[in-house]
């Protein structure tokens, strides 16, 4: 009985003194981080001043619970009805994460997956993985796979949440310019004055020469992830802001697309593009006018495409050369009154792709496309359009486009 | 039909330029002013004669609708400029001013 007597005594001691332990150790944290304590001060200030700064020794541990590095998972979704003539009516969809870490205010990890339904699957699809250092304010390096600097529509409009119309322009698209290179880049801008250079320089794999079907010989093909050679593409773009709201620019790439080994070992490859991007805010017109354009033109060196026969449509000798681009303007009315009138854009887009070099091919393309958006959100539109398409030759294949699209 | 678009597509691009673009060479400070009246919050940074709200505007408007300051958080705005710095060329000094408009406007 004594003992419990004793026991009971010690743990009342022990539950008075808690309380007194804890506000002096909560009082000791908050004195290591008090920076230089004015001198002299009163007891009831110090009292007052441990008071308020036990909260953020608290907020830095959860801080620093949370860690240092940043996670970010962005991207868009797009769901679209596509109508074609000659086709049957079709809806597809697409997922497009975007996954961003920053490792350190210097150091970006980047990398962006393409999630489709195919078919009776999904269709999964790497676009873009990369790691970039910030060098200094005027210089970023990076390595991986990364949309293709010579190729401004690739790096800037791709995204449907961006791009103004349904679809994509075709004559940037098909082996006239690369879209995705695997390699490395540097890149950056600096002023000149009151105006702005811009540039990314990259070294890649490279296209792959097309060489064994009569339809596609001498063309590029800019999704051949691999190397086929040891030559390595050169390529990059130069942009100039001579005023903010325009830029004009120059990109290009060089490569050696043979395969190795081979008697297309030695030939070259160029592809040139330029251009320009307008985007003005208009008091006369009362809103906003884009205007986006790009031609991009692809040669490669003369050869003598399957030489003895063997592949049934040489010997085809054939400097092989191919271009195209668009144009496309868009008016949107931000300046009106009326809320349903600011949200629309009205969108007018020309693209042109020649026909394949071998004269075996697709056919020369022009379409003409008209557009209206309407924004949900700064990211998030509803698109109808239109499209006329009438390839030489072939049957129209007019189109009428319904899409919504959204950036997060 | 096509031939009378053809020619007259890039006479029409010429107009809307020229009516876009009446005072091409004033100074671009004033230029912005209209782009971005709605917003309030001015930042403290400033390059090249511009403040960060004007340079958020500038450049992210050349591609994309842009998205206001309390779309995202501030760790994430650190990241998504961060991106957009790579994706669009523009300097370490913008990324800063940008950056912190975007977290002072909210």
């Amino acid at each position: 009985m004594l003992v419990m007597k004793k026991e009971l005594d010690a743990l009342k001691k022990e539950r008075e003194a808690g309380p007194r332990q804890e506000h002096t150790e909560r009082a000791a944290v908050a004195e290591t981080h008090e920076v230089a304590p004015p001198q002299g001060q009163a007891a009831a200030d110090t009292h007052k001043q441990v008071a308020t700064e036990v909260t953020p020794p608290v907020v830095e541990a959860e801080g620093s619970l949370l860690g240092t590095t940043k996670f970010l998972l962005a991207g868009w979704a797009e769901g679209t009805y596509e109508q074609r003539n000659g086709q049957v009516s079709t809806f597809s969809a697409s997922l497009n994460p975007l996954f961003l870490w920053e490792l350190t205010p210097k150091i970006l990890f980047d990398g962006r997956l393409e999630i489709e339904p195919s078919g009776g699957g999904t269709n999964v699809n790497l676009v873009n993985a990369q790691i970039s250092y910030l060098f200094n304010d005027y210089v970023a390096f990076g390595v991986g796979e990364f949309f293709s600097p010579s190729n401004v529509f690739v790096e800037r409009f791709e995204p449907q949440w961006i791009n103004k119309l349904p679809d994509r322009p075709i004559g940037v698209y098909h082996d006239v310019l690369p879209n995705i290179s695997v390699g490395a880049q540097v890149r950056g801008g600096f002023p000149i004055g009151p105006t702005r250079v811009d540039y990314a320089f990259y070294v890649s794999n490279g296209p792959t020469l097309n060489t064994f079907d009569a339809r596609t010989a001498g063309t590029l093909d800019f999704n051949s992830y691999t190397d086929n050679n040891d030559d390595k593409a050169i390529g990059g773009r130069v942009g100039f802001l001579p005023i903010p709201g325009v830029e004009v620019g120059y990109g290009f790439e060089t490569s050696k697309p043979g395969f190795q080994g081979t008697t297309f070992a030695d030939l070259r490859a160029l592809v040139q593009s330029v251009d320009l991007e307008i985007t003005r805010n208009s008091d006369l017109l009362k809103g906003r006018v884009n205007l986006f354009a790009q031609y991009a033109w692809a040669k490669v060196d003369h050869a003598v495409y399957d030489p003895d026969g063997s592949l049934g449509f040489g010997p085809l000798p054939l400097t092989a050369k191919r271009d195209g681009g668009y144009a496309q303007i868009a008016y949107r009315p931000t300046k009106l009154d009326n809320d349903f009138l600011r949200n629309l854009e009205l969108v007018f887009r020309w693209d042109h792709l020649s026909a394949d070099p071998s004269g075996f091919g697709d056919p020369s393309e022009t379409r003409w496309t008209i557009g209206l958006d309407y924004w949900l959100s700064p990211s998030t539109a509803i698109k109808a359009a239109y499209e006329w398409d009438k390839p030489n030759g072939e049957r129209n294949r007019n189109t009428l486009f319904f899409q919504t699209a959204i950036g997060f | 039909m096509i031939k009378t678009v053809k020619f007259s597509l890039p006479i029409a691009f010429l107009l809307l330029f020229t009516s876009t673009s009446v005072n091409l060479f004033a100074d671009p400070k004033a230029n912005q002013k209209t782009a971005t009246e709605s917003i309030t919050a001015v930042s403290s940074d400033s390059y090249m004669g511009l403040t960060g709200e004007e340079l958020w505007s500038n450049n992210c408007l050349r591609c994309h609708n842009i998205r206001p300051g309390t779309m995202y958080g501030n760790a994430q705005w650190d990241v998504i400029v961060h991106h957009m710095r790579l994706r669009a060329n523009i300097t370490g000094q913008e990324q800063r001013a940008i950056v912190e408009f975007l977290k002072s406007s909210k």
